[in-house]
């Protein structure tokens, strides 16, 4: 193992350091640097594919993010450069993908993969090349343990975390005698185990577990085994038939239903506003990051806003219908920001310095809310190269969502599963 | 594992490479619609126009296809330099294929391939006739470096089968291939396949652009739906009088059948119910790697299926109709009536993603080298799929579909019919013996309403 010559402390306020060049606007762009070749940093987007309509939004974020970064002169003043490779939202393309990052392509690190079976397929991949891979994808599979030392995910929670972190809202406001409704398969059952748990922690209980098959567009039949003395419905329903099944709820339950409680990851970038989602009303979500401006909006939330391009609604500034996936893509531009403060932390020069990165990642802690975490404060945890931050909770009124809760960053903590420090690079 | 199944996680348009873009709420919408009162609509508009040729005279039919003959235009030197241009910009996409952006959704490679070639082009043919006649990138060159005549002739009993074979393995390609939009991938495909086949023109002459060229065969058959031949035969006449031509391949039928077949599996592929047969969740769609081998065995066995029952219903009219007519000449010429319906299918299906897609074409050419040009003065420039979003405009983009496809298979029953009558030269008898055919065509038209208004998962 190449003996490493940078000390976590030097890292630390090599970081510091980096926060305060991002943030001076007189400082040259990109005349510091030894050397003025781009870092180059590989994009795994799911341009084509099931994950095409967040590819999109992924790949606004990260332009927006790259514009931002090499305006405020760059890492270690070097111009940021985004080679960008679709992984067809494919676990083997994704494996491809990074290969060609590190052998094709040279990048400096990769980056950017949102859904889960890629990061799967691409992590071992990215081991195999010693090649940071920084995914934004929120799933549990990097602090649960199971993928490798390169693969880190400092820009957005993991689905863990937010599910547990819901608990102390819903059973202090809205109910504790709570009922949920799940797809009937991984994703459906994490939500089931994670909240069952987190709400019996809470001293509440869950009356009915109601599994709908993956196959299922009608649902109607389902709602009579929902228990009349149900005080919250808990819904995490996904794919096509989730307006239908809005829809039904609200034809089954009419005007008298019980607090009701989601996740947006059901109507991300679709416009609540629409005809048919009127029952959502007076409803709660989760939300990664409030799509709509609220009142006391940070300079951070409004800058980001505006490098992206999104208006006060979620939507494109260039199309009010163009909803975007505001709950998520945020992840894209922390992360960048991230894998700046890592590089300059570590005084990164080039692929050789790809560990001495990783371990200055490692050694991050707090994550103030800024213009690089215009989502919240956050912790990183280097152990488990998972970052925790606020999750906030919203209510649907007047067809917009309005932020009524924000969780502590303690709410979304749970004890390590990993430590990959320990592992070998 | 959430975001493995987010709700966008269900692609709701294509899975065509190049091509795909998905969105949740459109689909979610279309869910939404009377879907079953439009399907039902729809169908019954075909069987009607079935029930009316019971009670139109003969001429009728007769009339709709009449056409009235003009003269060719003939300038053979302007299809060369318009080809001789098509191939500089072909040598260009094959350039920037193989050393432009690496995005599929920002490189005019796969754009102009997918979304410009094969979904509007092909789709155009159909209206504007055989554009590709000018926009083949190998006659110019011909005709520039070809020999006076050629070097060898190719077997006349080779018919259209190498056309056959590669419109397989284009499907193959387009359905199960895990990267046909790549750009480097898809520009090495299109540089080999046409150097082979300009090496086969040069050595067999243009002879081996009809025979074993899959473009041309492609566009050969959609425009014989157009209005207007300007080539010789030239003339003017009801959509599909061109069905039939003389000197017609004997496999020119079996060709548009494969190509209805291909484009149906385009669409049964991507359902609920195609993925439940082949232990998919539609959720959790595992991407394409996981589906090849299946996604290849159903489309042998879409095509194989389409053909064989349509053989039936050929079969068994002509037992009802009592003709005298060679089963494998009906066939053949009753095969092309299926033509509209391959159009319609075309169209209706890449639709949605032609509207996504041909904006990132129109940003792509105001900055063809990524370099963050902006030639055509067009920045900010944001590509949106908002109108997915909107129940209004998804109502509108469906019924519009759902209308090209009632529309085809009118056209298709009307056609059968016209067919029929210069086959069996009697009204009587072609009524009987396109009556499986009509109910095939009916039924058609319910699964391709279905297929609309089918929830999608891959």
């Amino acid at each position: 193992m190449p003996k490493l010559m940078t000390s976590r402390r030097s890292l630390l306020k090599g970081a510091a350091a980096g926060g305060l060049l991002t943030a001076s606007p007189l400082v040259a762009r990109f005349a510091s640097a030894q050397s003025s070749a781009p870092i180059k940093i590989g994009f795994q987007q799911h341009a084509t594919g099931i994950g095409a309509a967040y590819g999109r939004w992924y790949g606004r974020t990260t332009d927006a993010a790259v514009k931002a970064i090499n305006e405020a002169g760059g890492i270690n003043g070097r111009p940021v450069e985004i080679i960008a490779e679709d992984d067809g939202t494919d676990p083997k393309r994704g494996a491809e993908v990074v290969e060609k990052f590190a052998n094709q392509h040279g990048t400096d690190v990769a980056f950017g993969t949102l859904f889960s079976h890629v990061v799967y397929g691409s992590a071992p991949a990215a081991g195999e090349q010693k090649m940071p891979y920084f995914v934004v994808s929120e799933g549990h599979h990097v602090a649960s343990g199971k993928l490798n030392r390169y693969t880190l995910q400092p820009g957005i929670t993991d689905v863990k975390s937010q599910v547990q972190a819901m608990a102390p809202y819903v059973s202090e406001n809205l109910g504790k005698k709570v009922t949920m409704i799940f797809p009937d398969f991984a994703f459906g059952h994490d939500h089931r185990d994670f909240f069952t748990a987190a709400i019996e922690a809470q001293g509440g209980e869950v009356l009915e577990h109601i599994a709908i098959p993956p196959t299922e567009t009608s649902f109607t039949k389902y709602f009579p085994k929902i228990p009349r003395d149900t005080e919250v419905l808990y819904h995490v329903m996904v794919g096509p038939a989730v307006l239908t099944f809005v829809k039904e709820l609200g034809e089954f339950f009419g005007p008298s239903s019980p607090e009701i409680f989601g996740f947006i990851d059901s109507l991300e970038a679709v416009d609540l506003s629409s005809p048919g989602l009127e029952f959502l009303e007076g409803t709660y979500f989760w939300e990664g990051n409030p799509r709509y401006a609220q009142a006391d909006q940070t300079s951070f939330d409004k800058n980001f806003r505006a490098a992206v391009g999104v208006d006060e609604n979620g939507a494109s500034v260039s199309d009010p219908a163009d909803v975007s996936t505001y709950a998520h893509m945020f992840g894209c531009w922390e992360t960048l920001h991230v894998i700046k403060a890592g590089m300059e932390a570590a005084d990164y020069q080039g692929p050789q310095d790809r560990q001495k990165l990783i371990e200055a990642v490692e050694a991050m802690s707090d994550m103030a809310e800024s213009d690089a975490h215009p989502q919240g404060p956050k912790v990183f945890n280097g152990k488990t190269h998972q970052v925790f931050g606020k999750q906030y909770i919203s209510r649907v009124e007047g067809g917009k969502l309005l932020r009524v809760h924000a969780t502590s960053i303690e709410d979304t903590l749970y004890p390590d599963e990993v430590d990959y420090t320990t592992m070998t690079f | 594992m959430r975001v493995r199944i987010f709700l966008f996680c269900v692609k709701l348009m294509v899975c065509a490479p190049g091509i795909a873009n998905a969105h949740v709420s459109e689909q979610g919408f279309v869910l939404l619609l009377p879907t079953g009162i439009y399907t039902f609509a729809g169908v019954s508009v075909v069987a009607l126009t079935v029930l009316a040729l019971f009670a139109l005279p003969p001429g009728a039919v007769r009339w709709l296809f009449t056409y009235r003959s003009v003269h060719a235009w003939k300038c053979p030197a302007c299809r060369h330099v318009t080809s001789l241009l098509s191939f500089c910009f072909f040598a260009f996409l094959i350039y920037l294929g193989l050393f432009g952006s690496r995005n599929p959704l920002s490189n005019l490679m796969p754009l102009t391939f997918w979304t410009v070639g094969w979904v509007a082009l092909v789709s155009l043919s159909g209206v504007f006739g055989n554009i590709w006649l000018w926009l083949n990138p190998w006659s110019g060159i011909y005709r520039l470096i070809g020999p006076q005549r050629p070097l060898m002739t190719l077997p006349q009993h080779l018919d259209l089968w190498p056309c056959l074979a590669l419109l397989v393995g284009f499907a193959a390609f387009l359905l199960a291939d895990i990267a046909p939009d790549d750009p480097t991938r898809l520009a090495r495909f299109a540089a080999a396949y046409w150097a082979v086949t300009m090496l086969g023109v040069l050595v067999f002459g243009p002879n081996w652009l009809m025979q074993c060229e899959v473009g041309h065969a492609i566009f050969h058959a959609y425009a014989r739906l157009a209005l207007v031949r300007v080539q010789a035969p030239a003339g003017v006449g009801g959509p599909g009088w061109q069905v039939h031509q003389a000197g017609d391949y004997r496999l020119a039928g079996l060709f548009a059948l494969l190509l209805l077949g291909v484009g149906s599996f385009d669409g049964i592929n991507e359902t609920f119910w195609w993925l439940g047969k082949i232990g998919v969740n539609p959720l959790e769609f595992p991407g394409r790697s996981a589906v090849v081998w299946p996604t290849l065995t159903g489309l042998i066995a879409a095509i194989t299926a389409l053909v064989a029952v349509f053989a039936g219903t050929v079969w068994l009219g002509m037992k009802m109709g009592g003709c005298g007519v060679k089963f494998t000449t009906a066939f053949s010429c009753l095969a092309l009536s299926v033509l509209p319906i391959a159009l319609v299918y075309h169209i209706a299906h890449y639709l949605t993603a032609f509207l996504v897609n041909i904006q990132y074409t129109v940003a792509a050419l105001s900055d063809p080298f990524a370099t963050g040009a902006d030639w055509l003065g067009i920045q900010p420039f944001r590509v949106t799929t908002g109108f997915f979003n909107q129940i209004d405009s998804v109502r509108m983009i469906w019924l519009t579909q759902a209308g090209l496809v009632v529309l085809g298979h009118v056209w298709s029953v009307l056609l059968s019919h016209h067919i029929a009558l210069t086959l069996f030269n009697s009204h009587r008898r072609a009524v009987l013996a396109t009556l499986p055919l009509s109910l095939f065509m009916i039924a058609y038209t319910f699964l391709g309403l279905w297929l609309l208004a089918a929830p999608k998962g891959a």
